[in-house]
């Protein structure tokens, strides 16, 4: 357990609407090591980007709440945190960057001044001290030119470059836990190979482990050691990055891979998964998955499949690998 | 080329960006001497990042905006130079699915008025003879005819997107440009959307001029590729003699670039140095020059010409013969 | 041929009851408890104003000699005049003018004001600039001013207070109009129609105008309030109705004169030119909260 820099176990995060209490996140569980990326892989509907944002505790303005279940960051459940120890731990130990890098950013002010503000708080450094490691991040970021950015404005700068200070913002205070929410999906794709390369120099250098949160099968397995699948805010799979693309367990995770048209597999038609996501307040009985799923028996529309682990990498929510007899993951 | 339902021959186009009755004009060069062809019955993508050109491409072939220069043949007709009242039989010959399935339809329409508008603009048909092609298309696209009388905010992405192929549809095309169609669909809508096309091509005797950035897909649903930078077209040619054997060196770090889902593919990436350049300051002679590998001094001087190598592939690069 | 993609697609999102753009309106309007009070007292004042000669409880040009000056009573509601005429029954009769003078000049002035506004916006380049620079003209002059002039060039009479007030609401509408339509303009599906080959008039009247509704509704029911104290002032100010009509204004202006000592005849038309302008600004407000778009995308 100690190894864990993040543990989530059994996360539950509903939100309110006309007055009603809406469950998103239904029984989240991973963990992540130091020094590893974790992905976690879902499309719109599955909660990866809440599950991210219940791990950070940005529930402000929003009827989000966590119901359930605990997030022990090395160590410490911050389910049971107040929002001033949290805040302490944000933004140092634990950072986040977005997939929008222009939100993001505050647009009035310059880089240096944001990024100093984050190093400022965190490192308690003199003006000019963090003035010097500001410059030194930008130019670890493999910005060029960071005496003059530091400058700029956010609007002066491409995509690729925003979101390289985003990076070097959240790597000032070098955390331990990087959660990264679809950093690269709204770049180019020569631009988004930089990115990704960066991450992986970042966290070999610093040993930082990082939640990758995408819906892009092709970058998670460009880098990412294991991987947790989410769908209708559950986790229904979790395996070693290898094994998950060799072999995938879950008919969901069956059906995404094979969904995804890949270069050099010449496939006339795509497979594909009937039906779609259902809405959080339509959620239908038993696994969440059943009404598309190809491989579903009377059981998966009436109760919902324990966790089986199916080995002691891989595990998967699932009724075909699941029997009376198999011990349930606690 | 046989058959060809759209010949595009060096299309221009340049906005202004500034200037007026007292300042200097400045412009941008959006699209610059891009010329292709497209047979009946295929898909050509134009394949290409931020500031490449094109969308603007497309929008040029729907006359939605004017070509700077060029010409432009849909269907035997010359398009480029005709005058907005000579271009109703493009309009129904010609037709758009966009990128974003929730913008691109009018959310105070129903479904059966919003897949029948073209029917309304190009025919005379009644309003019940309308209704009954929409429903014969809504069941092509995969829908059902119950939800003629819903509004589009009540569907799904994917859903949303099949109405707007079925409002493309309905007055027979023979081409579609399909500009990002699923870019923003998750994965698994995705591959739905590209079968159904797919099945409409061989269906119809479409031909598709598809507009993505994202080469697995393109790669999927071609039949030819032209890979555009910053306004160019910098290599075209058959998709498999392009994937299998990339010449110019920013189509070869493009298709490195790309993420493959198969972990054991892991490979070394050509990562190109540096920004895209912005097309309101291009570099000089070859806009690439300024991340290329294999730049030098020729590159920044001249602009490269296609030159045609094999018989399904042409290349502009001054390295490559 | 059926596509391999159909069968289990077919399901629709939320699936309950049909949407319907009214339903939706009127459950959140019910919410605004100001608003619906405020339409019903219009609403009422609607009536009224049709059927008002049947139940006004004495003839409104029918002089009482015996009864000048009255404060309110058991038989007159809100007192007699100096004419001894009843109050209570010219405001109603003079509900009918008042309404009738603000909502055509609202109305021809909504109508003038986004032709004018629509074009503007939709089209930009030299026929926007010389729209929006008229409007710049007219803006210039305060309101009041603006109808003052425009009345002594026409003359006095309630048909020219209605021309004077539709005049110079028009720059309001055009310019409001104007905006949304810039605005609309950019949404993908007015391209997809152009690109369809919809005519300007088509995607003007299907998918622009409709964007611009929901202002112009708030709009209007704030300008109506406007609408009434111009007719009204201008009919103070003696180049509206004339004397013995039971408008409002008119009846502020004859008033005058007893202000000191029976406050009455002053005080009763200008509750009601209140009251009214004051209903139609809260169903303003309330249709804003429901209908404002930057509001409701959320």
């Amino acid at each position: 357990m100690s190894e864990h820099v993040l543990r989530v176990t059994d996360l539950e995060t509903s939100f309110t609407r006309d007055k009603k209490e809406i469950k998103i996140l239904r029984g989240v569980n991973f963990a992540i090591r130091k020094g590893e990326i974790l992905g976690l892989v879902g499309e719109s509907g599955s909660g990866k980007s809440l599950t991210s944002l219940s791990i950070m505790q940005l529930f402000h303005g929003t009827t989000g709440k966590i119901v359930n279940g605990s997030i022990h960051f090395n160590g410490e459940d911050l389910t049971k945190m107040s929002e001033s120890a949290i805040r302490k731990i944000r933004g140092k130990q634990m950072a986040m960057i977005f997939q929008e890098p222009m939100t993001s950013l505050n647009p009035v002010l310059k880089i240096g001044k944001q990024l100093m503000e984050a190093i400022e708080m965190h490192l308690k450094l003199q003006k000019n001290e963090s003035r010097h490691h500001a410059i030194q991040m930008l130019k670890n970021v493999g910005i060029g030119r960071a005496e003059e950015i530091i400058y700029e404005y956010p609007h002066q700068l491409s995509g690729g470059m925003r979101q390289r200070v985003m990076i070097a913002m959240a790597m000032a205070c070098h955390p331990n836990l990087l959660i990264a929410d679809e950093p690269t999906t709204a770049l180019d794709v020569t631009i988004q190979a930089q990115i990704l390369e960066l991450m992986k120099k970042l966290k070999e250098e610093n040993e930082t482990a990082i939640l990758l949160i995408t819906h892009d099968l092709g970058v998670v397995a460009e880098m990412c050691d294991r991987v947790v699948v989410m769908y209708a805010g559950q986790v229904v799979e979790e395996a070693d990055v290898f094994e998950l693309f060799a072999s995938p367990k879950h008919p969901y995770t069956q059906g995404l891979i094979a969904s995804v048209p890949k270069i050099g597999d010449n496939k006339e038609i795509l497979d594909s998964i009937n039906g779609q996501v259902p809405s959080p307040q339509n959620m239908p009985n038993g696994c969440k998955f059943a009404p598309r799923c190809n491989q579903a028996m009377s059981v998966c529309h009436e109760e919902s499949p324990p966790t089986v682990n199916i080995s002691t990498t891989r595990q998967c929510s699932c009724w075909l690998y699941a029997t009376k007899d198999v011990k349930v993951n606690a | 080329m046989p058959n060809s339902i759209l010949k595009v021959e060096n299309l221009k186009k340049s906005f202004q960006i500034a200037g007026g009755l007292f300042q200097q004009k400045q412009y941008v060069n959006a699209v610059i001497d891009v010329s292709f062809e497209i047979e009946e019955g295929t898909t050509f993508s134009l394949v290409g990042e931020s500031g490449c050109g094109k969308s603007t491409t497309g929008r040029l072939i729907t006359r939605l905006i004017a070509p700077t220069n060029g010409s432009i043949m849909v269907d035997g007709q010359e398009v480029a130079t005709a005058k907005p009242s000579e271009l109703k039989h493009l309009r129904q010959t010609v037709q758009m699915i966009f990128q974003d399935p929730y913008a691109s339809l009018n959310p105070r329409m129903k479904v059966k008025e919003l897949v029948g508008e073209p029917l309304e603009i190009h025919t005379k048909l009644s309003k019940a003879e309308r209704e009954k092609l929409v429903l014969e298309m809504l069941e092509v696209v995969g829908l059902n005819a119950e939800h003629a009388d819903r509004y589009a905010h009540e569907f799904s992405g994917g859903q949303r997107q099949r109405l707007g192929i079925a409002r493309a549809l309905i007055t027979k095309p023979k081409l579609i440009i399909a500009d990002e169609p699923v870019s923003a669909l998750d994965v698994s809508i995705q591959s739905q959307i590209l079968n159904l096309l797919k099945q409409l091509q061989q269906d119809y005797k479409i031909s598709y001029l598809f507009i993505s950035h994202d080469l697995s897909v393109v790669e999927h649903i071609s039949h030819y590729i032209g890979v555009m930078y910053l306004g160019s077209i910098v290599e075209i040619g058959r998709k498999e003699t392009i994937f299998n054997n990339p010449k110019h060196p920013y189509t070869q770090a493009l298709i490195a670039s790309v993420p493959i889902a198969d972990p054991t593919l892991r490979k070394k990436k050509i990562v190109l140095t540096g920004d895209i350049p912005n097309p309101k300051n291009p570099p000089s002679g070859c806009t690439f020059h300024t991340r290329c590998p294999l730049a030098s001094d020729i590159c920044k001087q001249a602009i490269p010409e296609m030159k045609k190598i094999n018989e399904e592939q042409s290349v502009a690069c001054h390295f490559v013969h | 041929m059926t596509s391999p993609t159909t069968v289990q697609n077919s399901q629709v999102q939320h699936t309950q009851r049909k949407y319907s753009p009214f339903k939706e309106f009127w459950k959140s309007f019910k919410k605004q408890k100001a608003a619906l009070l405020a339409s019903i007292f219009i609403g009422l004042l609607i009536v009224v104003a049709f059927i008002g000669p049947y139940i006004a409880p004495y003839d409104p040009f029918e002089p009482n000699y015996d009864a000048l000056l009255e404060g309110p009573s058991a038989s007159h509601l809100a007192g007699t005049d100096e004419y001894g005429r009843d109050i209570f029954s010219r405001l109603i009769v003079g509900a009918k003018i008042s309404l009738m003078v603000s909502f055509s000049a609202v109305f021809l002035g909504l109508i003038l004001g986004t032709i004018l506004g629509l074009i503007s916006g939709y089209f930009g380049g030299w026929i926007d600039k010389i729209i929006m620079r008229s409007c710049d003209v007219l803006f210039s002059f305060p309101d009041l001013l603006l109808a003052i002039a425009i009345v002594a060039l026409l003359g006095p009479g309630i048909n020219n207070v209605i021309i004077a007030v539709m005049i110079f609401s028009v720059p309001s509408f055009a310019r409001l109009v104007r905006g949304a339509t810039l605005n609309a303009k950019e949404n993908v599906y007015v391209e997809a129609a152009q690109s369809m080959g919809a005519s300007h008039v088509r995607v003007l009247w299907k998918h622009i105008f409709p964007e611009t509704m929901s202002e112009l509704i708030i709009f209007v029911t704030m300008r109506i309030g406007t609408a009434i104290l111009a007719a009204s002032g201008l009919s103070f100010l003696g180049l509206g109705a004339s004397p013995e009509m039971p408008e409002w204004g008119v009846m502020l202006s004859s008033g005058r004169d007893y202000l000191g000592t029976s406050s009455h005849v002053v005080i009763m038309p200008g509750i009601a030119i209140f009251l009214t302008v004051l209903a139609f600004n809260l169903i303003g407000d309330g249709l804003r909260d429901v209908l404002d778009p930057k509001i409701k995308n959320n």
